[in-house]
C-alpha cells in the first residue's frame, strides 16, 4: 500500500474541486497513464510498419491493380513512379510516418482521395455497428447476470447457462447467415443487405444494422454474462462483506445490486476493453455478408488493391482504438476500485 | 441425542435471548455433519455471555443461526426465543427485520468483512436507513456521532474514506458502530478481537464493555480464549463438538473448574509463571469428525480422565451444583459420582 | 494474552488446540450444470471418429470428382443420406472431409500454439525483467496486427490451402498461449517448491522444464481444448472467405461460403455444414469448460 493510502488522516476537504486538480496532477496517475501511453507507442509502430512490409512484398502494386492485367510494363512503370511507388520501403514509410506526426494520414491510391476524408465516412458506420453490439449485448448480459447470480443453479441460471455455451460457439458469420435466412429471406422482416445513413431515414438505419449488430453481439452477450455471473456468484459465496451486509439486515437484491455489483464489474470491464481490440476482424467478415460500406469492408478492397496509405490508416486507427480502450479501462478501474494504485508495473 | 440430556433453563422473566437444544446440520454429499447438537443456553438482558471452544466447536454456527444466516445447506432444529419471539422457522424476510436492528453482529476479520469498494459512512448510513426512518442528513450525523461513540479518531473526515485507508482496529470500530447503529439488544462479537495486535484487542473488548453499559445491551462473545472470557464475561460457556459441556457465572468456572476439556483449555494459555523453555502446554489430539456418530462422551478421546462409561454413554448436561452446568461423568474436584 | 492459536507445539507433540475446521459444506453439483464431462467427451471422440475413421473404413464415397448426372439430388437419395450439391458430389462425405480439413487445421494451429506460446510465455513469466518485456511487446504486436491483412498476404503469396492457413492462424495462437502460459507462470513462481528448487541450485532451464512446465500443463491443455473451438470458428472464416482451404476440396467454411449464393432456394447447404460446425465447437468448449471447472474447483 502506498504511503498515501495508509496516511491517518485525509486531508482538509476545502476547496474539493481545486485540491481534486491538485492530488490529479500530484497523483502516481498521471505519471501511469503517461507510461501506458509510451508503452503504446512501440506497439502501434510495430503493427504499422508490420502492415507496411507485408502489403508491399504482395504479388503486384497499386499500379497493377488500377491498371489491371492487360497494362503493359511501361504503363505500371510509369503509374508507379507517378504514386511514388518507386522509391525505397524505408523511405515510403518515413514519409508515412512524416505525414502521420504532422496530422496527416496520405491520400489514396486508388481514388486520390485523402485517407482521413475515407475514414472519416467509414468510420462512423462501423463505430455505430459496435456500438449498437455492445449495448444490446451488455445492455441484456448485466441484467441476465444479475438474475442468475441471484438463486445459484437455479433454474435460470441453467438454462442462461447452457443457453450462453451454446451462443458462445456460434460462428458469427454463421450465425449472420441464419438469422439472414430467417428475418430477411423467410419473414422478410429486416433487409439483408445495404445500409441507409441516419440522416436519411433514421428507422431505416436501425432496421439495416439490427441483424449485423445482432450477428456479432450474441456471442459477446453469452461471454460477459458468464463472466460476470461467475464473478457475482463468487464473490456472494466467499466475500465476507457479504455476510456483513445480510447481518446489517440489507436485502438479497440490494446486496447483489449494492454491494456485489461493483466489486464485480472489474472483469466486465477489462474484457469489454480488450474484446475491442479484437473486434476489427469481426466487423470485416460481418460487413462483407450484409453489404454495410464500414472500415472492414473498405480495409479488405484497400488490400486488394494495394492501397497502402487506406490500409495503414485503417490499421492505424484500430490499432489506437484498441490503445484507447485499455487505458479508458484503467481509468474506470480507478473511479469504481479505490484500492488502485499506480506504482507498479502492469 | 437425548443422551445430553435438557436443563431448566430458568429465568424467562430477564431471559432475553433463551436457546434451547437448538441443532444445526449440514448436508455434505452423502453424509450429514451435525455442527450444533442440542445447544441449551439464555442470555440475559445487559449482560455477557462468552461461547468459547475451538475451530468447529459449534460456537460460531450456533450464533450464525440465531439470525439465520447460515448456508442454504443448513437445517436448523430446536428453539431459539428472542424477546418472546421464536426465530426458528421465521421468514428470510422477518429474519431480515432482527439483523442489525434489535440483533447485531460483529465479525472476525475487520479487513475482509467491509465492502471494499464503498466507503465508510455510506455503509454505516445504511444500517440506519434500513432499520428506521432517516433523511440523509439525520443519517450522516448518526453516522458520525456512532463513529464518535466508537472512539474513532477524526469520525468527520473518515465518513468519506474507505476501509483500506484505515487500519485493522479503526476497521473494527466501523464495524462496531454500524453493529450499533440501530441501537440492538442483542450484539454478537463473533472472535472479534481474534484478528487484532493484543493493544488493540484489548482497547477493543473494553470499548464493547463501556458501550453495552452505557446502551444495555446484552453480548454474546464467541472466542476460543478463555482468558479473554475471564476478563471480559459474565457468564462462560464451553463447547466441544456441538455440544454445551461446562457452564457457570465467570467467578464460579475459574474456581471450580469440573470439566476435563475446561482444564485442558486453560492449562493451554502460556503463563508468565510458568518457567522459562518448559513446553507449551496444549490441549493432545483432535477435535472430533462431526460426521462420525459417536455413542459416549465427545471428549473422551483425548480425556486423561476417560473410563469405559465414558466411551459408552455421553454424559448429560446438567445443573449439577447451583449455576454450574457441566457435562463429565469424572468431574474434576468433585467426589466420584455414584453410577446410576 | 496469547491465543494458542498459532502455536506449534515443540518436541514433536500433537498441533496446538485450533485445528481447521472441517472443510465448509456446499460445494455440491458445481459440474453438473454442464452435463459434466462425458456427455462433451463423448461428443468429442464422436466427432474425431466420424471425420478421420469412418472415411477410411466406412461406405464413403469421395468428396470431390462427383458427376452432373448425380446433381442435386434430395435428402435420403440411395447411396446419399445428405443428398447431393449442385456439382453431384455427396454431401455427408463432404461434410465429413470438410470437418476433417477444419479440425487438421484447428488442432495443428493449437499444437503449434500449445508448444511455442506455451514455451514463449513460461520463459518470460520466468526469468521476468527485460526480456520479458521485449517478447511480451512483440507478442502484443501480434495480438494488435489485423489478423485480416496478415491472412490475405499468406493466401495471396503463398496461395491458399491446408498448411497456409495453419501458418496465418498460428500467429493468433502463439500469442494467446503465450499469455496463459505466462499468467500461469507468474502464479507458480513465487510459490515454495519452486522457491526451494532454484535455492537448491537447480538452473534456469531445468527449473523451468521440470518444475514449472508441469505445474502450468494442465490449465494450457484446458485453454487448447477451448482454443481448438475457437479454431475450428476462425478456419471457417478464412475459408468463407476464400482466403483458407479452396474449393473443390471440401472444408466447413467453403461450403458455407458456396452455400451463401443459394441461401434462399436451398438452406440445407449453408445450414448442414454451419450445424457440423456449431456442434463441433459446442463439444470441445464444454470439455474445456467442464476440465477448466474441475482445475479451479481443486
Amino acid at each position: 500500500m502506498s504511503s498515501v493510502a495508509s496516511a491517518p488522516l485525509p486531508a482538509p476537504r476545502a476547496g474539493e474541486r481545486a485540491g481534486a486538480l491538485a492530488r490529479l496532477a500530484a497523483s502516481p496517475m498521471l505519471r501511469f497513464l503517461a507510461r501506458r501511453i509510451l508503452v503504446a507507442i512501440p506497439v502501434l509502430w510495430g503493427v504499422t510498419f508490420l502492415t507496411f512490409v507485408v502489403i508491399n512484398h504482395l504479388p503486384g502494386n497499386a499500379a497493377q491493380q488500377l491498371l489491371g492485367i492487360n497494362a503493359t510494363k511501361v504503363e505500371v512503370h510509369q503509374l508507379s513512379a507517378k504514386l511514388g511507388l518507386d522509391k525505397p520501403l524505408l523511405t515510403r514509410y518515413g514519409d508515412w510516418l512524416h505525414g502521420l506526426v504532422t496530422g496527416s494520414l496520405g491520400h489514396s491510391l486508388a481514388s486520390g482521395q485523402s485517407v482521413t476524408s475515407i475514414l472519416g465516412s467509414d468510420l462512423p458506420i462501423t463505430f455505430e455497428l459496435l456500438a449498437f453490439a455492445f449495448i444490446i449485448s451488455l445492455g441484456l448480459a448485466v441484467p441476465i447476470a444479475l438474475l442468475a447470480a441471484r438463486r445459484p443453479y437455479g433454474v435460470f441460471d441453467r438454462l442462461s447457462m447452457v443457453l450462453s455455451m451454446a451462443g458462445l460457439s456460434i460462428a458469427n458469420y454463421i450465425l449472420a447467415l441464419v438469422l439472414v435466412y430467417f428475418f430477411a429471406v423467410n419473414l422478410n422482416w429486416l433487409p439483408a443487405l445495404g445500409w441507409v445513413p441516419p440522416g436519411k431515414s433514421l428507422g431505416g438505419n436501425i432496421k439495416t444494422l439490427t441483424l449485423p449488430a445482432v450477428s456479432i453481439a450474441v456471442s459477446l452477450l453469452c461471454f460477459y454474462t458468464r463472466l460476470l455471473r461467475a464473478d457475482l456468484v463468487q464473490q456472494l459465496r466467499s466475500q465476507d462483506y457479504v455476510t456483513t451486509a445480510r447481518a446489517k439486515g440489507v436485502g438479497p437484491w440490494r446486496i447483489i445490486l449494492h454491494h456485489v455489483l461493483r466489486n464485480s464489474v472489474f472483469g466486465l470491464i477489462t474484457a469489454v476493453a480488450l474484446n475491442l481490440g479484437t473486434l476489427l476482424g469481426v466487423t470485416v467478415i460481418i460487413e462483407q455478408i450484409f453489404g454495410l460500406p464500414g472500415i472492414g469492408h473498405e480495409l479488405l478492397s484497400a488490400i486488394n488493391s494495394r492501397d497502402i496509405p487506406v490500409v495503414e490508416g485503417a490499421v492505424f486507427v484500430f490499432g489506437l482504438l484498441v490503445v484507447l480502450a485499455n487505458l479508458l479501462a484503467d481509468l474506470l478501474y480507478a473511479t469504481l476500485d479505490p484500492r488502485v494504485k499506480y506504482g507498479s508495473a502492469d | 441425542m437425548s443422551a445430553n440430556g435438557r436443563t431448566e433453563h430458568g429465568r424467562p422473566a430477564d431471559g432475553l435471548l433463551q436457546v434451547s437444544d437448538l441443532r444445526v446440520d449440514f448436508r455434505q454429499g452423502q453424509h450429514v455433519v451435525r455442527a450444533v447438537d442440542g445447544l441449551s443456553y439464555t442470555v440475559t438482558r445487559g449482560r455477557t455471555m462468552a461461547l468459547i471452544g475451538e475451530s468447529g466447536s459449534g460456537k460460531t454456527v450456533s450464533s450464525r443461526a440465531i439470525i439465520g444466516l447460515l448456508p442454504h445447506t443448513a437445517r436448523v432444529t430446536g428453539s431459539i426465543r428472542f424477546a418472546g419471539t421464536e426465530l426458528v422457522g421465521l421468514s428470510e424476510r422477518r429474519l431480515r427485520g432482527y439483523r442489525g436492528g434489535e440483533i447485531a453482529m460483529v465479525f472476525q476479520d475487520p479487513s475482509r468483512s467491509l465492502n471494499p469498494t464503498i466507503r465508510i459512512g455510506p455503509q454505516i448510513t445504511e444500517a440506519i436507513h434500513l432499520h428506521g426512518s432517516a433523511s440523509r442528513a439525520q443519517a450522516h450525523d448518526r453516522a458520525v456521532e456512532l463513529m464518535e461513540l466508537v472512539r474513532l479518531p477524526a469520525a468527520r473526515q473518515r465518513f468519506r474514506q474507505y476501509p483500506h485507508q484505515l487500519s485493522g482496529g479503526m476497521r473494527q470500530r466501523v464495524m462496531i458502530a454500524m453493529a450499533l447503529a440501530a441501537e440492538p439488544k442483542l450484539l454478537i462479537a463473533d472472535e472479534a478481537t481474534t484478528a487484532l495486535d493484543v493493544t488493540t484487542q484489548a482497547q477493543i473488548m473494553e470499548l464493547l464493555r463501556d458501550l453495552q453499559r452505557r446502551l444495555g445491551m446484552a453480548l454474546i462473545m464467541i472466542s476460543h480464549d478463555l482468558g479473554l472470557a475471564a476478563s471480559f464475561a459474565d457468564e462462560v460457556l464451553v463447547m466441544y463438538a456441538g455440544r454445551g459441556v461446562e457452564q457457570a457465572p465467570t467467578r464460579e468456572l475459574f474456581a471450580n473448574v469440573r470439566m476435563p476439556y475446561t482444564r485442558a483449555l486453560l492449562g493451554a494459555i502460556p503463563r508468565l509463571q510458568n518457567p522459562p523453555h518448559s513446553p507449551l502446554a496444549a490441549v493432545p489430539g483432535q477435535p472430533p469428525d462431526l460426521a462420525a456418530q459417536i455413542p459416549g462422551c465427545p471428549f473422551a478421546p483425548r480425556c486423561p480422565d476417560a473410563s469405559d462409561r465414558c466411551r459408552e454413554a455421553a454424559p448429560p448436561f446438567d445443573e449439577h451444583e447451583p449455576q454450574h452446568r457441566w457435562a463429565c461423568w469424572h468431574p474434576c474436584g468433585v467426589r466420584e459420582v455414584e453410577s446410576a | 494474552m496469547a491465543a494458542p492459536t498459532e502455536l506449534s507445539v515443540p518436541g514433536g507433540l500433537e498441533p496446538a488446540i485450533i485445528v481447521p475446521p472441517p472443510a465448509a459444506a456446499g460445494r455440491l453439483g458445481r459440474l453438473r450444470a454442464l452435463g459434466g464431462i462425458w456427455l462433451p467427451a463423448f461428443l468429442v471422440a464422436a466427432i474425431l471418429f466420424l471425420c478421420f475413421l469412418w472415411p477410411l473404413i466406412g461406405p464413403v464415397s469421395q468428396p470431390t470428382g462427383g458427376t452432373i448426372l448425380n446433381a442435386n439430388l434430395p435428402s435420403f437419395s440411395s447411396g446419399h443420406l445428405l443428398g447431393t450439391d449442385s456439382t453431384g458430389n455427396d454431401e455427408w462425405s463432404r461434410l465429413l472431409y470438410g470437418g476433417r480439413a477444419s479440425l487438421e487445421v484447428a488442432m495443428a494451429v493449437t499444437a503449434l500454439g500449445l508448444v511455442i506460446g506455451g514455451l514463449l510465455g513460461a520463459f518470460a513469466g520466468y526469468v521476468g525483467g527485460w526480456r520479458d518485456s521485449v517478447i511480451m511487446r512483440i507478442l502484443d504486436v501480434l495480438i494488435a496486427f489485423p489478423s485480416l491483412v496478415l491472412a490475405v498476404a499468406i493466401a495471396e503469396r503463398l496461395g491458399p490451402g491446408e498448411v497456409h492457413a495453419i501458418w496465418a492462424l498460428s500467429f493468433f495462437s502463439v500469442p494467446a498461449f503465450a499469455r496463459i502460459a505466462r499468467a500461469a507462470t507468474l502464479r507458480v513462481r513465487e510459490q515454495n517448491f519452486i522457491v526451494a528448487a532454484r535455492l537448491s541450485g537447480s538452473g534456469y532451464l531445468r527449473t523451468l522444464l521440470r518444475h514449472v512446465a508441469p505445474n502450468i500443463f494442465p490449465e494450457l491443455i484446458t485453454f487448447g481444448l477451448l482454443g481448438i473451438g475457437i479454431t475450428v470458428v476462425l478456419e471457417g472464416a478464412l475459408s468463407f472467405l476464400g482466403l483458407g482451404i479452396p474449393a473443390p476440396a471440401p472444408s466447413w467454411g467453403n461450403m458455407i461460403a458456396q452455400g451463401e449464393g443459394i441461401l434462399s432456394a436451398q438452406p440445407k447447404f449453408v445450414m448442414l455444414p454451419s450445424a457440423a460446425l456449431f456442434i463441433t465447437t459446442v463439444s470441445f468448449n464444454l470439455l474445456g469448460e467442464s476440465l477448466r471447472a474441475r482445475w479451479s474447483d481443486r
